[in-house]
């Protein structure tokens, strides 16, 4: 095993313990000043000028979500999908990026208090939150899947049935499997780390939660796999200040080269792609029939 | 007011189901707790040393360990060992033994409060040391108990709710209530009922307890 797998690895035990980062900001020190000169320059009065004259764009990530965006905890630098997401945000509009915590209660107030210019935070698109805030186009789509352990027969939410199967406790796993799995034991613990405990000592055959969280366990227990067609569709977006349309296209502009250029590609083979053994295409969703499965 | 009953009808057999699970452990760990019990305090007596100490090591570990940490080990432990023990396996156990070194500690209290000139015209008798304790003190130290292990089966049904917040997730009252809770968000309902429901069973053990007391118990 490679050093830098033991250091996700102790990413996601740290995470999925409990251990919160203690704050602070980290500040990826990156090729931001060399690029800074080639940045197409914005005119002041739109998002992207006033950030580019702050010097550093403000975006608020997920601390405890490994492998979208958790804590290293050796180097305490902010990593993970969402964090190379901000990253090329950053570095098109030639600005250090400045990665803040935005947990689900407060990342909506950060945008419309301006705390954060962008939020990357695993944040599923739906009707009641695009209200709010306005949403990139889908960058990412996560789906409610299965996990099984290595000798497991389990191959798709079919098979469930008379089998037990762990999600959290008021996660929408439990309406989901009720409906699509009802005669599975269904084991409710408080966190996904519980899950994953019994999953490996087999007192589960299954979980089923966002892939993910699942790709988190899978990088601690490579032995796990996913199995089966989704359950679920959570398309994930980037959240903007409600209104700010221009910022949203440049956003978007940004997610699309990324999607054509294979920048994409390889920021999901560096976080996912490599645990889970699965290929997946960037997403060709768009925000409207995200926005209609959201309801 | 309406807004607990409706809850209650709307969860009626989730709530039913969670007490059943609750009544059985209770009932299973109540059979270890007094089984192993009884074991341990005639080893607390016993005329040896060595058993003697043997009593007194189950008693202090099993009494000094937290019970969730006797559940995470039992069933995760042995898990990752390779026993596959299932969660009522482990709950059952965990909660009995843990239980089990307070019966012990309850019932050497009653076997000394018998007094010494009995055990020795007993054994004056011919009776071994054994029948003795089977025939003689034992009895009389139960009848003298039974207010205190009244209260330890009180305080076992209140920790077997930890079973059920524990990892191994038995569907027990508190769980079903916060899985209602989840539901519906109904947080002083759910657990209003679940309270309710906690209450309901401590208070029959309550009445259990005061009928034995009043029949069988020894006042001195």
């Amino acid at each position: 095993m490679k050093a830098s797998r033991w250091l996700v690895v102790a990413a996601v035990l740290a995470s999925l313990l409990g251990v919160t980062g203690c704050g602070g900001d980290d500040e990826e020190a990156g090729s931001a000043s060399e690029s800074a000169q080639q940045a197409e320059k914005f005119p002041a009065d739109t998002t992207m000028g006033k950030i580019q004259k702050k010097g550093e764009i403000a975006i608020g990530v997920k601390y405890d979500v490994p492998p979208f965006g958790f804590k290293n905890p050796q180097s305490g630098d902010i990593e993970g999908f969402d964090v190379d997401i901000g990253n090329a945000v950053a570095e098109k509009l030639g600005v250090k990026p400045k990665f803040i915590e935005a947990i689900s209660d407060n990342r909506i107030p950060f945008l419309e208090n301006g705390t954060a210019d962008l939020i990357l935070s695993t944040m599923t698109i739906n009707a009641e939150r695009d209200q709010e805030i306005d949403f990139s186009e889908p960058y990412y789509v996560a789906r409610g899947r299965i996990l099984v352990g290595p000798d497991s027969d389990i191959a798709g939410v079919k098979d469930l049935g008379g089998n037990s199967v762990c999600t959290a406790l008021g996660s929408t796993y439990e309406e989901t499997l009720s409906k699509q799995a009802p005669k599975a034991e269904r084991k409710l613990v408080d966190s996904y780390s519980e899950c994953l405990e019994l999953i490996q000592n087999g007192a589960v055959d299954a979980v089923s939660t966002d892939d993910v969280i699942l790709t988190g366990m899978i990088i601690q227990d490579d032995s796990l796999k996913l199995v089966g067609d989704e359950l679920t569709t959570e398309p994930y977006g980037a959240g903007i200040k409600n209104g700010d349309k221009e910022f949203k296209e440049f956003v978007d502009g940004v997610l699309g080269d990324m999607k054509s250029d294979g920048r994409w590609q390889k920021t999901y083979d560096k976080w996912v792609g490599q645990y889970t053994k699965e290929q997946q295409k960037p997403p060709t969703m768009t925000l409207q029939e995200a926005l209609e499965i959201g309801g | 007011m309406n807004d607990y009953l409706d809850l209650l009808t709307g969860n009626l057999s989730e709530l039913a189901s969670g007490m059943w699970v609750t009544v059985r452990l209770v009932a299973i760990s109540f059979g270890i707790a007094m089984g192993a019990g009884t074991l341990v305090a005639a080893l607390r007596v016993a005329p040896s040393a060595w058993l003697q100490r043997l009593g007194g090591i189950y008693v202090e570990v099993f009494r000094n360990l937290p019970l969730l940490v006797l559940l995470f080990i039992t069933f995760a432990g042995l898990r990752r060992a390779g026993v596959p023990v299932s969660p009522w396996v482990a709950g059952t156990a965990s909660l009995g033994v843990y239980t089990s070194a307070y019966v012990a500690e309850v019932l050497r209290s009653g076997v000394f409060s018998v007094s010494r000139g009995q055990i020795e015209a007993s054994l004056s008798l011919g009776f071994t040391y054994g029948a003795t304790l089977r025939r003689i003190v034992l009895p009389q130290a139960f009848r003298t108990v039974i207010s205190p292990l009244g209260s330890l089966i009180i305080a076992m049904i209140k920790n077997s709710a930890i079973i059920g917040v524990s990892l191994l997730a038995l569907p027990d009252l508190l769980k079903s209530a916060r899985v209602i809770q989840s539901r519906t968000f109904e947080t002083n309902e759910a657990f209003f009922w679940a309270a309710v429901g906690y209450l309901l069973l401590t208070a029959t053990v309550t009445a259990l307890i005061r009928v034995l007391e009043s029949r069988y118990a020894i006042r001195r």
